[in-house]
């Protein structure tokens, strides 16, 4: 038993295959021009002010909806579903254990993913969006529950728009492969 | 690694072997990153194909797979010409149908082994082997019968809505080749062989 245990880890199957070329090119457009849309309104409108657009779990999305266009965690259900519930989940935690933020971010990051999994919305991103609002700073703490809006399902959309756009483009691509 | 494929339902499910180098290589086919491993595409093709064909088993009818135009013979049919018709169709057995045209039995070639004198194995080779070692044609002892006379009665049927699954089992469990497809009155509608089986469960959605 113990054997088997162990002999678990030596994994079971070899790595998936690299994809083309231009899938590689089509996954980098659109990661440019998605994290450009946030990024540029960002700068554009909400420089100086208190609020923002881009968060850091936007990379990770941008992986996903530019890269890993086929994957079930990359469906607009789990994109927008994954991030503002983790987004809320997260802010909550602050509120009720920023004293200790050790705790806070354990508590946010292990709820969401629990939800997410019990509301079919599991999006990897979605950990690092409910860490953002625990360990974010400042500024995010004072988003209260803007934070859920602004950036986050904002930010979202805008990204989940440019993957609409982007990845219908190539002939071998489609995208969503399902709404909700 | 554990290479233990999923194996329920019934024992009519026929095994394929797909390896995953044959996943990986159709992954290969379809463009864009596919998120899950060639394992785990493996293990969820099998068990799908095991429940397409337990779903199949249960669906599909004797009135789908059957052969609907068959030769048949009558009772009072001459073994001769049972031998001919079978002959000449290609075929390895006949229903008996009599003069009301009910199926009252089935003529196949291992009827005509046993009467010719063949003992175990019942097979072409051991007929052979009798003929050599006889003077004269072996055949010649059922030459004057009919098909009433060698017969297997009563013949194993069942009706239009038999399912698959049925049949199988009836296969496997009589250890019988084909079974004739009758009517609620016994008429002969067609006879599903083992080989109707394996079309069914292979190529279906191809046609």
């Amino acid at each position: 038993m113990m054997m088997n245990y162990f002999r678990k880890m030596t994994g079971t199957t070899h790595s998936p295959i690299r994809v083309s070329l231009a899938e590689i090119i089509w996954s980098w457009l659109g990661g440019f021009l998605g994290i450009s849309a946030v990024g540029y309104l960002d700068y554009k409108f909400l420089e100086g002010s208190d609020l923002v657009l881009i968060i850091g779990s936007f990379g990770a999305s941008a992986v996903l909806i530019y890269g890993a266009i086929r994957s079930p965690l990359a469906q607009p259900r789990n994109l927008l579903g994954g991030h503002i519930i983790s987004a809320l989940i997260g802010v909550t935690s602050y509120k009720f254990l920023y004293p200790y933020i050790w705790l806070a971010s354990a508590f946010a990051v292990a709820t969401s993913i629990a939800v997410m999994h019990a509301t079919k919305t599991l999006h990897p991103p979605g950990g690092a969006t409910a860490l953002i609002a625990v360990i974010g700073g400042q500024k995010i703490h004072n988003l209260g529950y803007l934070y859920t809006l602004v950036p986050v399902g904002m930010g979202a959309c805008i990204m989940l728009i440019v993957a609409l756009v982007v990845n219908n483009i190539p002939r071998t691509r489609q995208y969503p492969e399902f709404w909700f | 690694m554990p290479d233990k494929e999923p194996n329920k339902g019934t024992n009519f499910v026929p095994e394929i072997d797909l390896t995953e180098q044959d996943i990986y290589e159709a992954m290969k086919l379809i463009p864009g990153y596919l998120d899950i491993t060639p394992y785990d595409c493996k293990e969820v093709y099998l068990v799908a194909y095991q429940q397409a064909v337990e779903r199949l088993s249960r669906e599909v009818t004797a009135k789908k797979i059957m052969t609907g135009k068959v030769t048949y013979v009558q009772t009072n049919t001459p073994l001769a010409e049972v031998a001919e018709s079978m002959g000449r169709g290609g075929i390895s057995g006949v229903p008996v149908l009599n003069q009301a045209g009910k199926v009252v039995g089935v003529i196949s070639e291992k009827d005509f082994l046993s009467r010719m004198g063949v003992t175990e194995p019942m097979n072409f080779m051991s007929l052979v082997a009798s003929c050599l070692k006889t003077k004269g044609c072996i055949a010649l002892p059922i030459k004057q019968q009919k098909a009433e006379d060698l017969m297997s009665s009563p013949a194993v049927t069942v009706e239009e809505d038999a399912t698959m699954k049925e049949i199988a089992e009836i296969f496997t469990s009589k250890n019988i080749n084909r079974v004739v497809v009758t009517d609620a009155e016994g008429r002969l509608l067609g006879i599903v062989s083992r080989g109707d089986i394996i079309k069914a469960v292979l190529y279906r959605g191809k046609s």
